[in-house]
């Protein structure tokens, strides 16, 4: 059996950031994930804003960790070739007992070291954002904020991990934690691994995978959220991430331009007990219609193409902070739980300082010289200039042929995800990787041609496909004979 | 790749073809461009029949009735772009695409717009609950039945009473599948009467109004949906839920023009239809660009689609050979009373006659149509019924238009409750 230093259990955007941390040394890793695809858990269901660091109590390990890591994203971006886009932030007083709340989060705004942070009026506002709600009185800015696609920024750490050395399992729940000796003999339905260190970044699982190990150090539970995504064609859509002012356990709802140019409005923040409900709520959804018409009254709310939800790890009676730490129980088990917002910002500090820990644990980290820390990025033809397409199509017909009319995605673009070095192996996982299916008909038209694609490829009857996890077959079989 | 042509055709559905084989007719040079593999749209996947009973005068189905038309278009020496995916058009009628060969580049006199529409989405009309496999578009379901043999589901509840998930809900109860119901959120069926009739009585396939699926549940596939009647402002009524369990959820919810070729011209749209704003010539704000067929509006019948297309294909032609000179700057916008949704066309002058198409928002007893011409009555129909699944459509003579000045309002008088 081979034998691993360190897995990481969890490949969200924490368990990917430390797996591509971790390929940096010359040690063996490997990351398990439950899923058969990367970043399905708070990764995918959140709105992409790289906080700078306004929010987390200055001295908190949160306010360090998200300050360092949203300073990383501009060079990642470069470095992994995913999108990124700074669209700055404002959160938005009402009037005079807001501005206070604003000039509170401006001083732990300054000392958790985030440049050009300062209090706008609202004229400043109305020049950026004109349909704006006219009550707003005051912002604070944070010019500095940036927007990404939180899975393609897992992908693209888990793919760069794999690149420098990382061995990912997907489809992997673990099921078992047992010591052998020094080591941890880690076990899931089909396979064991052993291993001398263990991550446990398994988000809103943590303190069950803990449990398996015998730790028991905190309790979590999930703070749900409902997320809406809206048509990029509005006459009215946010230029700027704007949230209003925060309440005590959640940043309010926001209004978020994407990287792709659709506005995702989110999100909701109710504790909840099921680790598992990322179900959409009623009074989630209404309760983001009124959210986001508080921002900008007119809004169109017709202009819905989507709904989703996501649950944030809570670690329980931690003040909302991170859970970064080495266990009590055992020096060879290393927590990155607790991530909940801002997750995004903070995966690149979280991985150094899961590194760091692993070190003081007794890790030996001997540089890989090999390292190469860039991944190219993938083409998205829809970008391209009419020259580079026909070159394109000229060297691979594939890129010829539009599968998804909404977003012009390509069956060459669909390969190249399928072929991936995390491939995608559902109709989904071609979803996020290529955006198929993500635009206003939600696949109608190109949900049919994804599943041949798919079937063609893996070499299986089109029934077997899936839609994300095992069970969720579109297709009962034929309908005749 | 580059070549001219005096009208290029931006889609090869029954709207498409139509308006080519007419503009073939007046002796121009006409090119469509189609992102399938063959001509014909979604009548490809409408395998069932009642199609053509206007315009051939005989009840065809949807295949046969695209035959009819791809065989026009063969005889008419059209030159057909498949697998070809329009990306660009630009206001000086620069028409960019893609196939496998590498870039296309057709360069028009005018266009012809007839992408088709494409159905509104669970997203859309934001059902909560989980967001499991099995819950698709009743247009989908039609592809994977039809045309792929291939079952989307076993037992399927459907929510909307379009024309589509009409018919769907027959098509599956054929093919073996079984149709639990057909809910819908008004009190009224959004399809045609005779689909009510041949789809679901027929069949025994219950239609539930005033009633909407208010969540999704099960995961990783749909194991039930909740089912709620709803008042009269089409809200749920507490207390009035009902699980129904099911695998799968078909939605007939609506359709949309497709609009992102319109967009990226910088068409007007009209907020109403949906469709880009047309004068009585079916052109757009753009001169010498048409459109036609459901990229205009969504219509009951492909054959009204045809006779409109017909119209848009003719006068693209005529653009395209004598460059006419409009006078869109006289246009102005028809007026219409609330009950009606929208009309097309939006904007009209007194130069020539005027079709006017229209729908109604919900179904009207007793109603009748008055035109006026300022405050001047200039025509106005008989008493009778109206409903939102069918189009009306009004024929008005250049003389009766009067002094465009004073505008063209069209009023739906109701009876008096």
């Amino acid at each position: 059996m081979t034998k691993y230093d360190v897995i990481i259990i969890g490949g969200g955007i924490t368990g990917s950031a430390i797996a591509r941390e971790l390929s940096r040394y010359k040690i063996k890793t490997a990351l398990l994930e439950k899923g058969l695809d990367i970043g399905l858990g708070a990764t995918k269901g959140n709105g992409g804003v790289v906080h700078q660091g306004y929010d987390p109590v200055p001295g908190s390990v949160k306010a360090k960790i998200n300050a360092q890591g949203a300073k990383q994203y501009p060079q990642l971006s470069k470095e992994l070739g995913f999108e990124i886009s700074n669209p700055g932030l404002f959160v938005l007083g009402f009037g005079e007992a807001d501005l206070k709340v604003l000039e509170h989060k401006l001083d732990y705004g300054i000392r958790n070291g985030i440049k050009e942070i300062r209090i706008v009026d609202k004229d400043t506002v109305k020049d950026r954002e004109p349909h704006i709600n006219p009550n707003v009185t005051h912002a604070l800015a944070v010019p500095s904020t940036t927007v990404v696609d939180p899975f393609e920024v897992a992908l693209a750490f888990a793919e760069n991990a794999v690149d420098n050395g990382v061995t990912v399992f997907l489809g992997q729940a673990v099921k078992k934690i047992e010591k052998q000796g020094q080591d941890f003999l880690v076990s899931t339905e089909t396979k064991s691994y052993l291993t001398r260190y263990i991550v446990n970044a398994a988000g809103n699982h943590a303190d069950d995978v803990a449990k398996l190990a015998g730790i028991e150090e905190y309790q979590m539970q999930p703070r749900h959220g409902d997320l809406l995504v809206f048509d990029r064609e509005m006459d009215i859509k946010p230029q700027t991430v704007m949230f209003p002012c925060p309440g005590p356990d959640t940043k309010g709802i926001a209004c978020i331009p994407t990287i792709h140019g659709n506005t995702i409005v989110g999100s909701t923040a109710t504790m909840m007990d099921d680790k598992d409900d990322v179900a959409n709520y009623k009074n989630g959804i209404d309760a983001l219609i009124d959210g986001v018409h508080h921002i900008l009254p007119e809004l169109d709310d017709k202009k819905i193409i989507r709904s989703f939800a996501g649950l944030r790890p809570v670690v329980l009676d931690h003040d909302n902070d991170f859970y970064i730490e080495i266990s009590k129980t055992d020096s060879h088990f290393i927590h990155a739980a607790g991530i909940q917002s801002p997750g995004v910002a903070s995966a690149p500090a979280i991985a150094e300082r899961v590194r760091d820990l692993l070190n003081d644990a007794g890790l030996d980290l001997p540089r890989n010289l090999n390292f190469n820390p860039f991944r190219p990025a993938p083409t998205i033809f829809n970008v391209l200039s009419e020259l580079e397409k026909n070159m394109l199509i000229k060297n691979n017909q594939a890129y010829g042929h539009v599968v998804c009319r909404c977003e012009t995605v390509t069956e060459g673009e669909i390969l190249a995800a399928i072929k991936g070095k995390i491939p995608a192996t559902t109709v989904d996982g071609v979803k996020r990787r290529t955006r198929a299916g993500m635009g206003r008909c939600q696949s109608g038209f190109c949900q049919y041609k994804v599943l041949s694609i798919l079937a063609r490829e893996q070499q299986v009857a089109i029934e077997e496909i899936l839609l994300e996890d095992s069970g969720s077959q579109l297709i009962f079989g034929k309908v005749k004979g | 790749m580059m070549e001219n042509f005096d009208v290029v055709i931006i889609g090869g559905g029954p709207a498409g073809m139509a308006a080519a084989v007419e503009a073939a007719r007046k002796g121009v040079s006409v090119a469509i461009v189609e992102r399938n593999d063959e001509l014909g749209g979604i009548l490809n996947q409408c395998i069932h029949s009642g199609f053509g009973l206007q315009y051939f005068k005989e009840e065809l189905t949807g295949p046969e009735y695209a035959e009819n038309f791809k065989n026009l278009v063969e005889q008419a020496a059209i030159k057909v772009f498949l697998k070809t995916m329009v990306t660009d058009i630009s206001p000086d009628k620069k028409v960019t695409a893609v196939n496998e060969d590498g870039l296309v580049t057709l360069l028009a006199k005018a266009i012809v717009l007839a992408m088709g529409c494409r159905e509104r989405t669970r997203g859309a009309i934001k059902i909560p609950g989980t967001r499991p496999a099995g819950v698709l578009t009743a247009g989908l379901a039609q592809r994977y039945v039809n045309m792929e043999n291939l079952k989307p589901g076993n037992r399927v509840v459907i929510l909307g009473s379009g024309d589509i998930g009409l018919i769907m809900a027959r098509r599956l109860a054929l093919e073996g599948m079984e149709v639990l119901g057909v809910y819908e959120l008004m009190p009224y069926a959004n399809g045609l009467f005779r689909n009510v009739k041949n789809c679901l009585d027929d069949f025994g396939i219950p239609l539930h109004l005033s009633t909407t699926v208010s969540r999704v549940i099960g995961y990783p596939r749909v194991e039930a949906v909740e089912v709620c009647q709803v008042d009269d402002k089409g809200c749920a009524i507490a207390g009035k839920e009902k699980i129904i369990p099911c695998d799968t959820l078909l939605l007939s919810v609506g359709l949309i023009p497709e609009n992102e070729l319109s967009l990226k011209l910088g068409l007007k749209l009209n907020g109403a239809s949906n469709g880009p704003v047309v004068n009585q010539d079916l052109e757009s704000s753009v001169k010498g660009v048409f459109a036609c067929g459901n990229v205009l509006h969504v219509h009951d019948l492909v054959d009204k689609v045809t006779v409109e297309a017909i119209q848009a294909g003719k006068n693209a032609a005529e653009f395209a050979l004598f460059n006419t000179v409009r006078r869109d700057e006289q246009s102005q916008f028809i007026k219409y009373s609330n009950n009606i949704a929208y009309t097309v066309p939006s904007i009209f002058n007194t130069s020539k006659d005027l079709l006017v198409k229209f729908r109604v928002r919900k179904p009207i007893t007793g109603g009748q149509i008055k035109i006026f011409s300022g405050d001047q009555l200039i025509s106005e129909s008989r008493i009778r019924d109206f409903k939102p699944s069918s189009m009306e459509e009004i024929s008005l003579k250049k003389d009766d238009l009067c002094d465009q000045a004073k505008g063209l309002s069209i009023i739906l008088e109701e009876a008096s409750a």
